[in-house]
């Protein structure tokens, strides 16, 4: 199959306040997760848990472009779009440490996060379940008149799932404001693509339906962003959805604790070519707009900042008990 | 690849007695009321399509389909007074009664079965595809669907699969451009945007056909260079067959007591496109075919009469058989919960 | 000749055997086959041990298919949630195709899938739901405790002729045991007396088969004999089983990690209050998971599901009453 990487959208470059507003959110996802993968090693997370290191540039080139009222999915691997959407640290730490002050009040864990206030519709554990949700939400969006729009979240192997057909003809055929974020690593699992599909660009897979298809580097950011805000714009406009694929490395195993033997283990050089927050850095630097010693100063921020996260997670209690079988059914009704 | 004037005049035979055959389901309704229960979706105006896909196979391999359903097993050469017995839930039915109209199955003929589940026989096509591909044998599955059924998850993920591991299947969607009464151009992407639904097969890198599914040489030429493919093991085609269904989707559905009938078409009742209908009814395969045959020297006109008499002759016989057939016994419900 | 081996060892164990038996058998999957040092591929080569897409609808669509077909595939479903997203295609299509045929096709196939993870895989990863599969006619579900009923099972189920949905517990996984070494075959319907008793009738599935074990264990201390009861399969249900000990013990506790509402406990609960009645010296008490979904942080979790505490009291609640209709019998 074609390997080309499809524009089927022309780009404006990001500023450099944009630029370091991305590094920004990409360090703090990075000081983030690699806590999270610490404190799962300690124990003090439980459960399934995927990290997106590797991966913060698409979530931030995408979420920093939305308002609050725009809604977010994704999936699994959600950690890092929650807080690029702007879910606060510590309320997002303690639901991972399965406390009261939890984003869920420690109900949902790393699967299923939501944050209603800051249009984080949540996270769900089930591969390509949350694309139809989406459209959900890209339909409320536009009959109520307004020019918020959905984003999805999902990896490369929610592709081949049949609600993706389903919700790509449905988008389409309905103009949805709906942005469908492909992050391709390749990999679904510890399964390659290769073994799933013959088609070995998601964007090709879109290819018979009517909607503009981008293939991006997902390491570049500023890449993601421009392509993004160009597809962002339509969908406001309503101009209906779009892909973005963004071809992306997955750095740690599949989840916390993968013995990862699928896979040669990215080499440090290749990794330090890859690395998104690398990549910016060296860019910004070459440009001039990043000075030489502020990547230190953000990296030491946004690790006080998850330091006073988990302090303020590990003072919240657990949840009283008998809150688990409370809350199955909303007590509303109209 | 092409047929010879006897197949032609088979297929003509075929096309005949499927046409014959749902007419006499549709009497049924008004001529035997009540003995026809539940849901039947009938096949005229896809003979064509039905009985050149299924000229392009041979005996070992195998089809499954929908619960429009009738015209696949008529052509692979069941019997039909066991398939109308069926349709009346007599006990001398192909399926005992236990099946019905929509579940007609001969395995012996390569008639796996059917789903009445839009789309959900697709997968199952796939998987006797696998097994077909690792028996060795050459043989070939063909799965028949409609254009509605593309829009449901299966599709998708079947003929991923079948083209990532190359199976010998030719998907045939029966494209007669409505889900009951829901048009194609409004629930389906590429209809809307004016374009045919073989563009489908793009996002799973296989050849995806459109053709005129009321020319049975056309539909047997596209079938069979498919089928060649894929037993040759070059995988999986998606052919869209376009076809207009003559009756309504199915019949009137209504509580018990109340009697069943076949309305008029979705184009006229809901629609109002009388135009669109009487289009259709001159396009009507079975006597183009005859006039094509008729017209070539292939078939002259007192042949086709004998034909079409031969065949409401069988269908007489069918009714007869399938009305003089027990009732099942009652506690024979609990047979067949398992294997 | 029995050895030690894990619970997950001795299903694929089973798989592997039938497949070396039976060369109809296939095993597809999303984590199965994925390269070609994989013991099954190894084996048994790419035609019969495929990795499949995250495709769940064609996964199980193809089985039966290719079951009709003559083949008889195992499809490793991993977890149980994910086969919802084909539901269909497990309670709608292969389980109903003998039947619709008046018994002219079959459809064998087993759907390999992992259930009740409670380790922190919060809502949608820990369910219990064989209640939504057990009374669905044409389908059968076996529920192995040990790792020798989980080997027994599986080659039941792959040589029975109907869809069964093999469900195997997560927190069994590592769980050893004694397992026959050559052919085992346990059968479908007939349940396990695992520890006989007099007093109370307990029964229970998969891991709460150990923690019923574990509160028997705690009870004989203070002179009440439980007898421990698995059923190994809850379609088909071996009612008769159940019955013909508590006629014997007069009292039925009965221990489910499914919701209530959901559960196999439910079901073997109303055949007993029928077919029992007479039976009975005490109300039947089930110990169940309460009817909330899982939540992540862990005492929540613990909460709502069944453990041994909740088991001993609930036996303690059934040995402590007499039934009216009980003690006049006595009195007669
Ligand atoms: C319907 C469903 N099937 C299977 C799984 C198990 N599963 C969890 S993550 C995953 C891989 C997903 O791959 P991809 O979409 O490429 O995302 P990535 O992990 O690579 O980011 C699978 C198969 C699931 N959660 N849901
Ligand atoms: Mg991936």
């Amino acid at each position: 199959m074609t390997a080309s990487v499809h524009r089927d959208v022309s780009t404006a470059a990001p500023t450099p306040d944009v630029l370091r507003d991305l590094l920004t959110t990409m360090w703090r996802i990075r000081a983030f997760e690699e806590r999270v993968g610490a404190l799962k090693r300690a124990d003090e997370v439980h459960g399934l848990i995927h990290l997106s290191i590797g991966g913060e540039g698409v979530a931030a080139a995408v979420c920093r472009q939305l308002r609050d009222g725009d809604a977010v999915y994704s999936g699994h691997r959600a950690h890092g779009h929650a807080v690029a959407k702007g879910t606060p640290l510590d309320r997002t730490m303690a639901e991972l440490m399965g406390r009261e002050g939890g984003l869920c009040s420690g109900m949902g864990g790393s699967m299923h996060l939501v944050d209603v206030a800051h249009g984080f519709l949540g996270a769900t554990g089930v591969v390509g379940g949350n694309i139809p949700l989406a459209l959900g939400s890209a339909l409320a969006a536009k009959q109520r008149g307004t020019d918020a729009v959905a984003v999805v979240f999902f990896g490369d192997g929610a592709v081949q799932a049949g609600l993706f057909t389903e919700s790509v003809n449905l988008a389409t055929l309905w103009r949805l404001p709906v942005l469908l974020v492909c992050e391709n690593n390749g990999f679904a699992e510890f399964t390659p693509r290769s073994a799933h599909t013959t088609v070995e660009r998601v964007s090709d897979v879109v290819a018979p339906y009517p909607l503009p298809r981008t293939t991006v580097d997902g390491n570049e950011v500023g890449e993601v962003w421009s392509a993004f805000s160009e597809l962002l714009a339509r969908a406001r406009a309503g101009e209906g959805p779009a892909l973005l694929e963004c071809l992306t490395h997955r750095l740690r195993g599949h989840y916390e604790g993968d013995p990862d033997r699928y896979r040669e283990a990215v080499s440090t050089e290749d990794w330090q070519r890859k690395d998104p927050i690398l990549r910016l850095q060296r860019a910004g630097h070459d440009a001039g707009w990043l000075a030489a010693d502020e990547p230190a100063a953000l990296e030491a921020a946004a690790r006080a900042e998850v330091d006073e996260a988990v302090a303020w997670a590990r003072s919240s209690p657990f949840p009283a008990v008998a809150r688990a079988a409370a809350l199955v059914e909303s007590g509303g009704a109209r | 690849m092409s047929t010879n004037s006897q197949d032609r005049v088979e297929m003509f035979r075929t096309m005949v007695r499927i046409r014959e055959f749902e007419e006499r389901v549709k009497r049924t309704f008004a001529e035997h009321p009540g003995v026809i229960r539940g849901h039947t979706h009938l096949a005229d105006g896809a003979e064509a399509s039905i009985v050149g896909s299924i000229a392009a196979i041979r005996p070992g391999d195998q089809v499954m389909a929908t619960y429009r359903c009738h015209g696949y097993p008529i052509a692979l050469g069941t019997d039909t007074t066991a398939m109308l017995a069926e349709i009346y839930g007599r006990s001398n039915g192909l399926c005992g009664g236990y099946g019905g109209s929509m579940h007609l199955a001969d395995p012996e003929r390569g008639f796996l079965g059917t789903s009445g589940i839009v789309g959900q026989s697709i997968p199952q096509a796939t998987g006797a595809a696998y097994a077909a591909q690792i028996r060795r044998a050459g043989d070939v599955v063909l799965c028949f669907f409609g254009d509605g059924a593309s829009k449901q998850g299966a599709f998708h993920e079947s003929l991923n699969i079948a083209s990532l591991w190359k199976l010998p299947i030719v998907f045939v969607m029966e494209n007669n451009s409505y889900s009951v009464s829901v048009r194609v151009e409004q629930e389906d992407a590429n209809a809307a945007a004016g374009e045919p639904l073989a563009t489908k097969a793009k996002a799973y890198s296989m050849p995806g056909v459109t053709i005129d599914g009321g020319d049975p040489d056309v539909v047997y030429e596209t079938v069979a260079e498919a089928v060649s493919r894929a037993r040759a093991g070059e995988g999986p085609t998606l052919v869209e067959s376009l076809v207009y269904r003559l009756s309504a989707h199915g019949n009137s559905i209504a509580p018990p007591g109340v009697p069943l009938h076949y309305p008029e078409h979705e184009a006229v009742t809901v629609f109002g496109d009388v135009a669109e209908y009487e289009a259709a009814k001159r396009g009507d395969p079975v006597p183009r075919f005859r006039g094509a045959l008729v017209t070539g020297g292939v078939l002259d006109a007192a042949r086709a009469d004998a034909i079409v008499a031969e065949a409401a002759d069988e269908m007489q016989r069918a009714v007869d058989g399938a009305l003089a057939g027990p009732e099942p016994e009652p506690a024979d419900a609990l047979r067949f919960v398992h294997a | 000749m029995a050895r030690e081996i894990t619970y997950i060892a001795a299903i694929m164990e089973g798989i592997h055997q039938e497949m070396s038996r039976d060369e109809d058998v296939l095993l597809i999957g999303q984590s199965v086959g994925g390269s070609p040092e994989d013991p099954f591929v190894a084996a048994f080569g790419p035609d019969r041990v495929r990795v499949t897409p995250i495709s769940e609808t064609a996964e199980i669509g193809m089985a039966a298919g290719a079951a009709l077909a003559g083949k008889r595939p195992v499809v490793d479903c991993t977890m149980a949630e994910f086969l919802l997203v084909a539901m269909d295609q497990v309670v709608n299509e292969a389980n109903r195709f003998h039947y619709m045929s008046g018994g002219r096709v079959t459809a064998p196939l087993v759907l390999k899938a992992g259930y009740g993870f409670t380790a922190g895989w919060a809502g949608q990863h820990t369910g219990s739901i064989y209640g939504m599969f057990m009374g669905v006619p044409g389908l059968k579900v076996a529920l192995p405790s040990t790792p020798a009923d989980a080997k027994g099972l599986m080659a039941t189920a792959i040589r029975d002729d109907n869809p069964v949905l093999f469900l195997h517990h997560y927190l069994l996984t590592l769980e050893t045991g004694d397992v026959p070494e050559g052919e085992h075959l346990v059968p479908f319907g007939q349940a396990a007396i695992v520890r006989p008793g007099t007093d109370v009738t307990l029964v229970a599935t998969g891991w709460t088969v150990h923690r019923a074990l574990e509160a028997a264990e705690e009870l004989a201390a203070d002179g009440v004999s439980v007898e421990v009861i698995d059923p190994r399969t809850i379609a088909p249900l071996d009612v008769d089983t159940v019955l013909a000990s508590v006629e014997r013990t007069g009292r039925l506790v009965l221990v489910d990690q499914a919701t209530r509402h959901a559960s196999v406990s439910a079901i073997i609960a109303a055949e007993v209050a029928e077919a029992g009645f007479a039976s009975l010296r005490a109300p039947i008490v089930q110990v169940t998971a309460l009817d909330a979904p899982i939540a992540y942080s862990k005492p929540m979790e613990d909460f709502v599901l069944p453990d041994v505490a909740k088991i001993v009291a609930g036996v303690r609640r059934a040995v402590d009453v007499t039934l009216p209709h009980d003690a006049a019998t006595a009195v007669r």
